[in-house]
């Protein structure tokens, strides 16, 4: 709306002036329709987080890595001139507040496109909100396999744009079923968080295990309470019962005390440690010494894949937020560079036909593990996304010698399971 | 069994400040877990600019001590007479406050102090049993601050207050003793006991606003079990909480918590008043 | 007799009530609204179902959340796991609430003061680890998942936003008239003599423990509908609902709005929401923000609202008044 005009507006134009002034503040709660100003209106996308409390860096890292790409694609001229607005909110970690805010963002906020950055309790919360509304939601930080893979929850228009349990496990527990085999590894204890995602997690990593290297003995279980501060009889444990080799799916500030306890214990000494969230920068950064033998899947490194769109992608993010990017980010950047893609795909911003443009959409990311990202068109998840595990030593390249899965095993040991649980 | 002896020492120090403000005045302060992650995070700092651990702690006692101080001058002070729910109230706004100060001050990520260099030798071999050398120290340094405490609590001038206002407070001021200034020494003991469990626990944590909940829910089970306004109790209450914690891992992996709440419901039931707690107050 | 003036009055304000809400719909298109009143309706019930303990009967108990969450995880449970209809599923809720209100208020109303809260602080917390830990049962930390059914009784179907909106309205207000009615009845009366002075009120004959017990039991079956409500609107029911923050909201809620007028705590209800709302939209720090809305409260008025706006009118009255 050109200024000059603002004097000449005929009243039916103004009350439009001022309602759509109204609804963008969002502080009316009558909201009236919002009425569209054809080419210049904005892309609406609601993105409901955890901006506080003790997960508050996955709501900064998405944010974060949202904003970066909405930035991108809008500089570069965005939908035929319409831009992105990313309208992020704080859930405080509830999923009764997730279901709330995500309601409000569709409703009051003119949102009509949901980027899901929760945690795996609030993501299936605004899956139903998004279920109930008709909207497109694009799940980036729930890693539980049921959301997809489940046929119960599964609509057509949800999607998540993030790394699978289950393919973590298929990989994960290769690499570690080989290195067993090498170094004779035979008795394993594992020590998880005491959650739905610990649990879930180590099943299947130790179902894996198993399945790749039959003489592998599970010794123990430790259970730690999800943010407990003190690991103390945990490793004390650890140490009565002298596996050969442990796995943790702690992440985190609880993996960063774990370890740093563990060393004061000299737990690690003569052991294996297999830490799947292990390779990510938060904990990285705040280990002071990081043990021989602590093996890792990568969350997110800059070296892996080792291509100059990954190195590039991360230097960006670096120079804009003065932090290193974790594996929050590179989902919710994927998820972004996936709905850009459908939309200029749909040749719309239309709910429903970005939904059918993603399903089977393949893109070029430096996520990828041969380059692309795929959302596969059966249960709407991520795939082909670059995975592997290796060794770490405390300072970069972090990871020497990623060894990658193969995309080939996961499809087909995912399918089987996927049968075993009756989802297929 | 000595893991036991870890948690419950640093416990013991958060707790017997909780009991001994609630002994005093009365008040059950619910920002203590602030107290304790103010003087984690205030370690952290100090570590970070003096590289000395000492300095650090200390520096945590006596900041969160000077935090208590004002708490209760500026806030605590105005509610004394209102019920316990309008002191509820202040406390939670003031958790709330606090914790998006240390979000706005260290961030919102997590931070590790790291363990000091002094710290890194090999464990020791105890009784067939692995105890690292940073766990003596904390375990000792606890003990030290806890004889310390007695040795305040009994034989000084301002112990011997303290202790009289605890048991008649109407008496005490009737004596001509300021009790506006015990009030205030009361906060800023609790202030620094917690602080300088916080300081000392912060090598082996991770830093995150918010990491006062748990402590503070930990803290009030221990000052019922131990009976609210004894520090003994408290001590008493810690060291149970520390074992049902080293052998609930064992046995019931998924029902630490339920533990721990079952025991605080029994002696709710079975002696209010807590193991060695005084008579109710009124 | 005063009762019956009462009582007509409070019918009257319920209808005039449920009048204007109806129309609500009818006036905005905007769903955020509708949402903030069934959102109200839930913590208002539930609020008020807690003030029956604080205000009226003096027993503050820190763990109020156990039955809310059991409203809506049992709900949840049965129209999940069973073909019942919404209102059987809603009075399975009640009956099993009411059912834990028996047996944890009988141990729990023995005692005095800061003990009775501490004691419903442990078993509120011990059933939210049960919560947790029962994963084959609730889901554990996820929560009840997929969503529940909302399959049409009578012709009402919850599925429709609007008469989900109706609902909550009717079922709110139906809620606060009954405890209001039960609150001004004669065993109301005995309720606030033994809150006063349970030592008069023993010396006069009334059985103190047993009067407290059906304030416990009738507040936890309120409290349960105000979940069952909250598993409406989100569709799902989580261990969150029952967890020492929701205990810790329902006591904001009667502390800001009032504790001695009876529609405080729904006031207080609908000013923490509104500041939550505005607070969220408008800031990441939330806390800060909250922390300082709340000591304004608790410093500046000292009491709720409602406590607040009656003793300025009380004052103005008498200033104005005969004496």
């Amino acid at each position: 709306m050109n200024s000059k005009d603002t004097k000449v507006l005929a009243s039916p134009k103004r009350r439009l002036l001022i309602q759509s002034a109204a609804s963008i503040a969002g502080v009316s709660s009558l909201g009236f329709p919002a009425i569209s100003l054809a080419q210049n209106k904005p892309i609406r996308v609601g993105m409901p987080t955890i901006l506080s409390g003790r997960v508050a860096m996955l709501g900064q890292s998405s944010g974060n890595a949202a904003n970066m790409e909405v930035e991108r694609f809008n500089a570069s001229g965005g939908f035929g001139g319409r831009k992105i607005e990313l309208i992020i909110r704080d859930s405080k970690g509830q999923p009764q507040e997730a279901a709330r805010v995500a309601r409000e963002l569709v409703t009051s906020d003119g949102c009509e496109i949901l980027i899901d950055a929760e945690a795996s309790s609030g993501a299936f919360a605004v899956h139903e909100v998004a279920r109930d509304l008709g909207v497109l939601v694009i799940h980036t930080c729930s890693e539980t396999s049921s959301l997809t893979a489940d046929p119960k929850l599964r609509t057509p228009m949800a999607f998540r744009c993030a790394r699978q349990g289950v393919h973590d496990a298929i990989i994960g527990g290769a690499y570690a079923a080989k290195v067993a085999k090498e170094k004779n590894l035979r008795r394993w204890m594992t020590c998880s968080p005491d959650y739905a995602y610990g649990r879930d997690t180590t099943a299947e990593f130790a179902e894996y295990l198993k399945f790749f290297n039959k003489d592998v003995e599970l010794v123990g279980e430790a259970w730690p309470k999800l943010f407990q501060a003190d690991y103390s009889e945990v490793i004390t444990r650890l140490l009565q019962v002298n596996p050969q080799a442990i796995y943790s799916c702690l992440w985190g500030g609880d993996l960063t005390s774990f370890i740093d306890q563990s060393n004061i214990y000299a737990l690690f000494s003569g052991k294996q440690f297999f830490s799947v969230n292990a390779a990510d920068y938060a904990v990285l950064t705040n280990v002071k010494n990081v043990p021989l033998g602590l093996h890792s899947g990568n969350r997110y490194l800059q070296s892996f894949p080792n291509t100059p769109a990954n190195t590039n992608w991360s230097s960006s993010y670096q120079g804009k937020f003065k932090d290193l990017p974790l594996n929050w980010a590179w989902q919710n950047a994927a998820a972004v560079q996936f709905l850009t893609a459908a939309i200029k795909k749909a040749k719309s911003t239309d709910g429903k036909k970005i939904a059918q443009a993603l399903e089977g959409l393949s893109i070029d990311s430096p996520f990828g593990a041969n380059g692309k990202l795929t959302l596969r068109a059966d249960d709407h998840t991520l795939v082909d996304y670059a995975l592997a595990w290796g060794e770490l030593s405390g300072k970069e390249p972090f990871m020497k010698s990623p060894v990658p899965g193969s995309w080939k095993q996961i499809t087909e040991l995912e399918a089987e399971w996927k049968k075993r649980k009756g989802f297929a | 069994m000595g893991t036991g002896l870890i948690v419950g020492s640093l416990l013991f120090l958060v707790a017997a400040g909780l009991t001994l403000i609630f002994g005093v005045l009365g008040v059950v302060n619910f920002a203590h877990g602030t107290f304790y992650m103010l003087g984690a995070y205030l370690a952290l700092t100090a570590y970070r600019l003096t590289g000395n651990f000492a300095m650090a702690v200390l520096a945590a006692g006596i900041g969160v001590g000077l935090f208590g101080f004002l708490f209760e001058r500026f806030l605590m002070r105005r509610v004394y007479k209102a019920d316990v729910l309008m002191q509820l109230l202040v406390c939670y706004a003031v958790v709330l406050i606090m914790d998006d100060v240390v979000k706005i001050v260290w961030g919102a990520e997590f931070l590790s102090m790291g363990m000091p260099e002094s710290f890194q030798a090999p464990p020791f071999f105890i009784a067939g049993g692995v105890v690292p050398v940073f766990y003596v120290y904390l375990i000792a340094a606890a003990m030290l601050i806890a004889l310390a405490l007695w040795g305040i609590l009994t034989f000084s001038r301002m112990g011997k207050i303290i202790r009289a206002a605890a048991q008649n407070p109407t008496m005490t001021s009737a004596l001509g003793i300021n009790t506006s200034l015990i009030y205030a020494a009361v906060f800023a003991f609790g202030g620094v006991l917690a602080g300088l469990a916080g300081g000392l626990a912060a090598p082996v944590r991770s830093m995150s606003p918010g990491m006062g909940f748990s402590i503070l829910i930990e803290s009030f089970i221990v000052t019922v079990i131990g009976g609210m306004g004894s520090v003994s109790g408290a001590l008493v209450g810690a060291l149970l909480i520390g074992l049902i914690r080293s052998f609930g891992t064992i046995g019931f992996p998924l029902f630490v918590e339920g533990l721990m709440f079952l025991a605080m419901v029994l002696i709710l039931i079975l002696r209010p008043n807590g193991l060695l707690g005084k008579e109710s107050r009124a | 007799m005063k009762s019956h003036s009462t009582l007509r009055h409070d019918i009257g304000w319920a209808l005039a009530a449920l009048l204007v809400l109806s129309l609500l719909p009818l006036l905005t298109q905007s769903r955020v609204t509708l949402d903030f009143v069934i959102r109200l309706a839930a913590f208002g019930i539930f609020a008020s179902s807690l003030n029956i303990l604080v205000g009226y009967g003096g027993m503050v108990s820190f763990g109020h959340a156990m039955f809310f969450g059991s409203g809506a995880y049992v709900f949840g449970l049965l129209m999940q796991k069973t073909q019942v209809s919404i209102p059987v599923a809603i009075l399975g809720a009640i009956a099993f609430s009411g059912l834990l209100g028996l047996l944890i208020g009988a141990i729990c109303v023995r005692l005095k003061e800061i003990y009775f809260s501490f004691l419903t602080l442990a078993f509120q917390m011990l059933i939210h680890s049960v919560i947790l830990s029962w994963t084959s049962l609730t889901g554990g930390d996820q929560g009840l998942m997929g969503g529940i059914p909302r399959p049409p009784f009578l012709g009402i179907n919850l599925s429709d936003h609007t008469t989900l909106y109706w609902f909550s309205c009717a079922l709110g207000v139906v809620c606060l008239l009954l405890m209001r009615i039960i609150l001004q009845s004669p065993f109301g009366a005995t309720l606030r003599m033994v809150r006063d002075s349970s030592e008069r009120a023993a010396f006069l004959g009334i059985d103190v423990w047993r009067i407290k017990l059906y304030a416990f039991i009738l507040s936890s079956c309120m409290a349960s509908i105000g979940g069952v409500l909250m598993a409406l609107f989100v569709s799902g029911a989580f261990p969150d609902f029952g967890y020492w923050t929701m205990s810790g909201d329902a006591i904001f809620m009667i502390m800001m709005g009032g504790l001695h007028v009876f529609i405080g705590p729904v006031v207080g209800a609908g000013l923490l929401l509104l500041f939550n709302d505005i607070i969220t939209r408008t800031t990441e720090y939330h806390g800060l923000a909250l922390g300082l809305v709340v000591l304004l409260f608790a410093l500046g008025f000292k009491r709720g609202i409602t406590d607040f706006s009656l003793e300025l009118l009380q004052k103005i009255n008498r200033k104005g008044g005969k004496t």
